[in-house]
């Protein structure tokens, strides 16, 4: 995609990626990649391992060059400057902590390097770490540091100057589950409360979902979507991203449109689920095969002997509120997300009906191309 | 005391090993305090009883040994030690600085390219024997035979793929992030070498001086075959002991060699003291 995607509310950007590129030995690791990241928000670059995340924030950074394309910082383009006049924060997706410096020396070496006086570094060092509770940390080494402890101090560092930007490379990858939801509510936090502007990578959807402003889709070193999160999951621009978004994967069905007198219905397998609107907007033109997305949310058990769809129960495993079944049809597997409390009285092996939903929710696919046709 | 891994046949090799080791040097430390009549004594005299500083006096005063009626010493050691210490310091100095920037050229911009590393290597493929012949050539071509600046400049030459590859391997081991982390805090890329790199490989950098020091300080042939009066050095004074009048001074030989020794165990000592591991143990995440 080689346009450059403006985005809802309308404010000043803070970088311009335009179609960059960048190969590696050949090989392409970011293929015409643009993206406007507006000031003071929030940006996920979200994407599966390997597919360009940490070269697109190295190449905003200036820490590699591009083959091609510009990236522009405040309307300025930076093509030409080193990372250090760029006036950006980066925490690597290692840290990259001063091994042989303290943490109160690892905070204040960007503001060291600047040749601020000694009480103006020790009152903003101590300022910072009053924010991020690691107060009692500062005289120690990274080596005797937890990965949280570690995480924080980078933290500091990079928040210790108020730059043009902050490139955040994974940057709650390495913390346990709790952790990692605690601060990147933090993060957020922060990120709003202190108007900076945020671009992450991560290749965690929940943590994209859960934070972003806007979501760069990264896929095969292309952005084949730059929306809001919920976008991203209710309308996802292809199979692939469909399918990386979502946790139960969704439900991908081969199907078929068959237009009638009252609106058309879908057929899969055996079954005929009559069709949404927008389907039948999208098919109005006639017969066509293509790929049906039914997240599993939008499944539900019904009567075996009259559901739309016949299955057996081949597998339940309970994640507290909710409980995800895996039901075999004729044709294929099926994913449920369903309540808990429903799912009491089944046992593997019995017989079940399922019903759909909201089918103002299904996907439409091409079933070559894997673009969303409705 | 044998700790559980110390088994007794471990041990028995061990012990071979040392004796194998330690043996000659044993000898040469005997050697150098015996008097010239115990020399070549037979039976072998182990450890003299008479122990003398004879033959360390002769080392600097050729005269010195005449008083046990043996001549012949015709050159002082002093210029040797002067020129092995010259030679040695300014070449590993130059050795490893330029291997230094080396190093950080192929480890972190791929200078070169994947062969140059591999190049630089090469010129230890070949025994040295056979590149000395034309270096002599070369050398009295240009008139930098029998000069300082020449063996300072084969020395380099010779050491530089050692500086170079040990080097890299010391700067493969620092993330280079931490260097990308300085410069987006506000250093050139430059200074981020100079101000976090090399401190973080300085262990590395001593350990690689120690031993780019070991290998001047012992080399011989080159200085043997480029040098006729003007340059000495103490492997080479250590051939000269060897006279027409009064055979070889095997006393004075081990004394030199002793002395010569000294700057060799400390050098080693250091770089086992100072290999430590694990400098950048918590920069990244593990």
């Amino acid at each position: 995609m080689n346009r450059t995607h403006s985005i809802g509310i309308k404010r000043p950007s803070a970088l311009v990626v335009e179609n960059l590129s960048k190969r590696f030995r050949g090989k392409p690791a970011l293929d015409g990649v643009s993206f406007e990241v507006p000031k003071a928000s929030l940006t996920v670059i979200l994407g599966p391992a390997g597919t360009g995340k940490t070269t697109t924030l190295r190449l905003i950074a200036g820490l590699d060059r591009p083959d091609s394309g510009r990236v522009l910082l405040f309307g300025e383009d930076v093509g030409r400057w080193e990372p250090k006049d760029r006036n950006i924060s980066m925490i690597f997706d290692n840290l990259a902590l001063y091994p042989n410096k303290t943490g109160f020396e690892n905070i204040a070496s960007p503001l060291i390097i600047r040749r601020e006086s000694k009480q103006e570094i020790e009152k903003k060092v101590e300022e910072m770490a009053g924010i991020l509770k690691i107060s009692h940390i500062l005289k120690r080494l990274p080596r005797t540091m937890s990965g949280g402890e570690r995480q924080r101090i980078a933290l500091g560092r990079a928040l210790i100057r108020s730059p043009n930007l902050f490139l955040l490379d994974e940057p709650l990858s390495s913390l346990d589950a709790k952790l990692r939801i605690e601060l990147r509510t933090e993060l957020k936090r922060l990120q709003r409360d202190l108007g900076y502007t945020f671009v992450l990578a991560t290749p965690d959807y929940t943590e994209a979902m859960a934070i972003a402003d806007t979501v760069v889709m990264l896929h095969q070193g292309r952005a084949v979507q730059v929306a809001e999160p919920q976008e991203l999951y209710d309308k996802p621009i292809d199979r692939e991203t469909a399918c990386f978004v979502g946790a139960p994967q969704i439900n991908l069905v081969d199907a078929s449109y068959e237009p009638n007198g009252n609106g058309g219905y879908i057929k899969v397998a055996e079954a005929r689920l009559p069709a949404p609107p927008h389907l039948q907007r999208a098919f109005s033109s006639g017969v066509r095969d293509f790929e049906l997305g039914i997240r599993p949310e939008h499944l539900r058990m019904g009567d075996p002997s009259r559901a739309q769809i016949r299955s057996r129960l081949v597998d339940i495993e309970p994640l507290g509120l909710k409980s995800v079944l895996t039901v075999q049809t004729s044709a294929v597997e099926l994913r449920l997300l369903v309540k808990s409390k429903e799912t009491r009285e089944f046992s593997i092996g019995q017989n079940m009906g399922i019903e759909t939903t909201d089918s103002s929710m299904f996907l439409a696919f091409d079933r070559t191309t894997g673009r969303r046709i409705a | 005391m044998l700790s559980k891994k110390l088994t007794i046949p471990t041990v028995l090799i061990m012990a071979v090993a040392l004796v194998m080791v330690m043996f000659p040097v044993f000898w040469i430390a005997m050697t150098a305090i015996k008097p010239p009549t115990d020399w070549n004594a037979s039976p072998a005299i182990w450890v003299p009883s008479e122990p003398t500083f004879i033959n360390f006096l002769t080392l600097f005063d050729t005269d010195a040994i005449r008083k046990y009626g043996v001549g012949g010493v015709s050159q002082s050691a002093t210029a040797a030690v002067f020129g092995s210490v010259f030679a040695s310091v300014i070449a590993t100095a130059l050795s490893v600085a330029i291997g230094l920037f080396s190093a950080i050229g192929i480890s972190r911009y791929g200078n070169g390219g994947k062969a140059t590393p591999l190049i630089i290597l090469s010129g230890r493929m070949f025994p040295p024997a056979a590149i000395a012949v034309p270096f002599v050539i070369i050398f009295s071509t240009i008139a930098m035979i029998d000069s300082y600046g020449g063996l300072i400049a084969i020395y380099v030459a010779v050491t530089l793929p050692f500086s170079t590859w040990m080097l890299k391997s010391f700067v493969d081991d620092v993330p280079r992030e931490i260097e990308e982390a300085a410069m987006l805090d506000g250093r050139s890329r430059l200074m981020a070498h100079f101000r976090v790199t090399i401190p973080l490989i300085r262990g590395g950098l001593f350990s690689t001086t120690m031993f780019i020091f070991i290998l001047n300080w012992s080399e011989f042939m080159f200085a043997l075959v480029l040098s006729y009066s003007n340059v000495n050095t103490i492997p080479v004074q250590l051939a000269k002991y060897v006279t027409a009048t009064a055979g070889t001074l095997y006393g004075v030989q081990a004394a030199l060699a002793v002395l010569a020794m000294v700057p060799l165990i400390l050098a080693g000592y250091g770089i086992q003291s100072h290999l430590a591991r694990g400098m950048t143990f918590g920069a990244v995440k593990q």
